[in-house]
């Protein structure tokens, strides 16, 4: 009888268990769902506009990407300084130290950027790696991105970033293109170095040219440094034969670049150096003969002249100028999202996708639109215009001499 | 990442003797930088038990040391004084500001903590690391900055002609060895032979021995361990400013993150030599530098970290004090 008694107990016990197990793995499944296909409320939560809004800023301002995310910043503060001087509704640029090549730490700032709902839209991060791990943050978080320096193809032709990441910075398909058919075509080389520096912005686009170069059927040896903690390159140069005529490096630190060069040329070597868009640095990079590929820039824009003059003190640098262009393509779409005094992120995003900067107000030198679809080698993100890079050679005097 | 057998084989081939040579010549120099700053690690240990990882960043402020020198007599690569004189002056103003500079850590952040466990001297050391490369941040920016060491003194830097600095010496198996290479090695050998001759013959050599050995008794035979102690950290740290420039000199870039990577191989250096022996630094220095130039030649430069910190584990495994450490009596 205690036995029979104890046994309905048991199951409405069991049954009990069960259903809140269940009950358990449908609201995880649920939320699950959710977090993975769309972005939680996050991005359709209003924050009123008042005088200022608030956009993130990722970038390495310390580490030793250090150089690269200080340009990138001074451009950043540039931005919000012209903004705020000629727009009734001001900008504020909250920023995050990503400390590249550290992804953990840029997974924290995408992290605290996404969660700080103040946060409408973020420019940055900087290297391509660093977007790939920040995605899934600023996608729960429902905000956009809005890369300046973040090349990889696959970041936008995969598709997987529709509507939340963008780029004001062509991708390496683009420039590798470029950079093989110059090197091939105009300075007929057909024994080539390639030294990628171990990131993602480099062994994409070392990978690029390394495939065009081989295809038109020129010799390539491959070769990797970590350009960020070598001293000392003499040994890798004695890797490099006698006889080559081009070593391409896509690196991202000019100063390297420079101290690389100076090696080579002590060791005899009269190999031409052949750098991307990273190298477009005249202030660190004067070695003569040397070439770069580098996104046309509207050079004669009192923008530019006026950074030179300011914030950058003389400096020629600019690589931190799609940066600018992102905090500029982000403040106008805030600008248009707050029209009725809030705004949402998701707003924002549209707003963004809808960009829509013509040639004369750009400082790329080219209309700034952004690509809905897949079309290679362009991608959801991608700004639609094709860029039409340009070559530059360092004369005698170490100045960069347009030669294509 | 692929490491076919073959393939390396066919580098060496490839590389033959001259390859060979001009690895060596690469690893010897830059093992001289190492061993130097091992040097410092090694005596700070050898006296205080400490891992001073403050250490590469006193490296990186000699490098600055010197680069504010060269800037004051008009820069390079044309100068406004004769660059031995130069050069000469860089490494003293260099060694002087980086010696005072090691003085003052240990004054500051370690004297008030020497009692303190072991570990807390530890976290200030990470901290003072932190504290000096940030401070270089603020105050000189994160952009790199040239000696232009390729240049200095060219007759024609304007077109870019080499400088006195690379030009070769002399001819192995057609590698050209530099001035500059064969000036950073031996001004380490000497260096490292001031040292060892301070240490073991001169009375304050004989007080540091006596220090670490034992704080106390030294202190009961009359020998000042605080003086001694920051004599230590000024020799160590004047050893540092002189890697310093000399990395200055030979790389040409100089910034403030350069102490980081720098320090961690000359920490390497000085475990693998047997951290505490001042022959054991110099050795280690220069065993790290070779592998890692001959890693970089034959394997590539994604096998060069691997390599060196290899060997660390390998030494750590088979003989824990170090090729040349001293294994420790305990008491019981």
């Amino acid at each position: 009888m205690q036995r029979r008694g104890h046994r309905p107990r048991t199951y409405a016990a069991l049954g009990a268990l069960l259903t809140a197990l269940l009950a358990l793995a449908a609201v995880i499944g649920a939320t699950a769902t959710r977090s993975a296909a769309a972005p939680a409320a996050a991005d359709s939560t209003a924050i009123a506009c008042g005088n200022r809004v608030s956009i993130g800023f990722a970038a390495p301002v310390t580490g030793p990407a250090g150089p690269l995310g200080q340009q990138m910043a001074r451009w950043g503060k540039f931005a919000e300084t012209r903004w705020n001087r000629a727009h009734k509704l001001d900008i504020r640029l909250v920023q995050g130290d990503t400390q590249l090549p550290d992804t953990a730490q840029a997974v924290r700032v995408a992290e605290t950027l996404a969660s700080n709902q103040s946060v409408l839209a973020v420019v940055g991060p900087a290297g391509s790696q660093e977007v790939e791990v920040s995605t899934a943050p600023f996608r729960r978080g429902g905000v956009a991105n809005i890369s300046g320096t973040a090349t990889a193809t696959s970041l936008t032709v995969s598709g997987k970033r529709r509507g939340y990441f963008f780029r004001t910075v062509p991708n390496d398909d683009q420039q590798s293109a470029r950079a093989a058919a110059f090197i091939r075509r105009n300075l007929r080389a057909s024994r080539i170095v390639v030294i990628d520096a171990q990131n993602s912005y480099s062994t994409g686009l070392a990978d690029g040219v390394q495939r065009l170069l081989r295809a038109a059927g020129a010799s390539v040896q491959r070769e990797s440094v970590n350009e960020a903690t070598i001293t000392d390159f003499s040994s890798l140069i004695a890797r490099i034969p006698n006889d080559t005529q081009i070593v391409y490096t896509p690196w991202q630190l000019a100063a390297k670049a420079q101290q690389f060069g100076e090696q080579l040329r002590a060791s005899g070597r009269n190999a031409t150096l052949f750098g991307g868009d990273g190298l477009y640095s005249p202030d660190d990079l004067k070695l003569p003969g040397t070439h770069v590929t580098a996104f046309p820039v509207a050079l004669g824009n009192r923008t530019i002249r006026a950074y030179q003059r300011g914030p950058g003190g003389g400096s020629s640098d600019l690589f931190g100028l799609p940066s600018y262009v992102a905090v500029d393509v982000a403040a106008r779409a805030v600008e248009k999202a707050c029209a009725n005094g809030q705004a949402t992120r998701a707003e924002v995003r549209r707003f963004i996708a809808r960009t829509n900067i013509p040639k004369a107000q750009s400082l790329l030198g080219f209309p700034i639109r952004f690509q809905q679809t897949v079309k290679r080698p362009l991608g959801p993100g991608d700004m639609r215009t094709p860029a039409q890079y340009i070559v530059y050679r360092i004369n005698a005097n170490g100045q960069f001499v347009k030669v294509g | 990442m692929q490491l076919p057998l073959f393939s390396v084989l066919d580098t060496v081939r490839e590389l033959g003797w001259s390859g060979a040579v001009e690895l060596f010549r690469n690893g010897l120099a830059l093992g001289s930088l190492y061993a130097l700053i091992a040097l410092g690690y090694t005596m700070v240990y050898g006296i205080l038990k400490l891992l001073n990882f403050a250490h590469g960043d006193v490296y990186m402020v000699g490098a600055f040391i010197g680069f504010g020198v060269l800037n004051a007599f008009g820069g390079s690569p044309s100068p406004s004084i004769a660059i031995l004189p130069l050069i000469v002056l860089m490494f003293v103003v260099a060694m002087l500001g980086s010696g005072v500079l090691g003085v003052v850590i240990e004054r500051f952040a370690y004297r008030p903590l020497r009692s303190s466990p072991r570990l807390t001297l530890l976290i200030t050391a990470l901290g003072v690391s932190f504290f000096l490369q940030n401070s270089m941040l603020l105050l000189f920016g994160a952009q790199f900055r040239s000696y232009q060491s390729f240049q200095l003194g060219s007759d024609n830097p304007a077109a870019f002609e080499p400088g006195p600095l690379v030009e070769p010496v002399f001819t192995i198996a057609d590698v050209n060895f530099q001035r500059i290479q064969l000036a950073v090695f031996a001004t380490s050998i000497a260096l490292m032979v001031a040292l060892t001759l301070l240490v073991a013959k001169t009375t304050l050599g004989k007080a540091m021995r006596a220090t670490a050995f034992d704080h106390e008794a030294a202190a009961m035979m009359g020998i000042d361990v605080n003086r001694v102690i920051a004599a230590t950290f000024f020799i160590g740290s004047v050893l540092a400013g002189a890697a310093g420039v000399m990395f200055g000199l030979m790389f040409s870039q100089i910034n403030h993150f350069m102490g980081f990577y720098a320090g961690l191989k000359g920490f390497t250096a000085a475990v693998v030599g047997g951290i505490g022996s001042i022959p054991g630094a110099m050795l280690g220095g220069l065993l790290v530098g070779l592998v890692e130039s001959y890693a970089q030649g034959y394997l590539g430069g994604q096998w060069s970290d691997i390599a060196v910190f290899g060997i660390l584990i390998f030494v750590l495994l088979v003989r824990p004090t170090g090729l040349l450490g001293a294994r420790a009596i305990q008491k019981v």
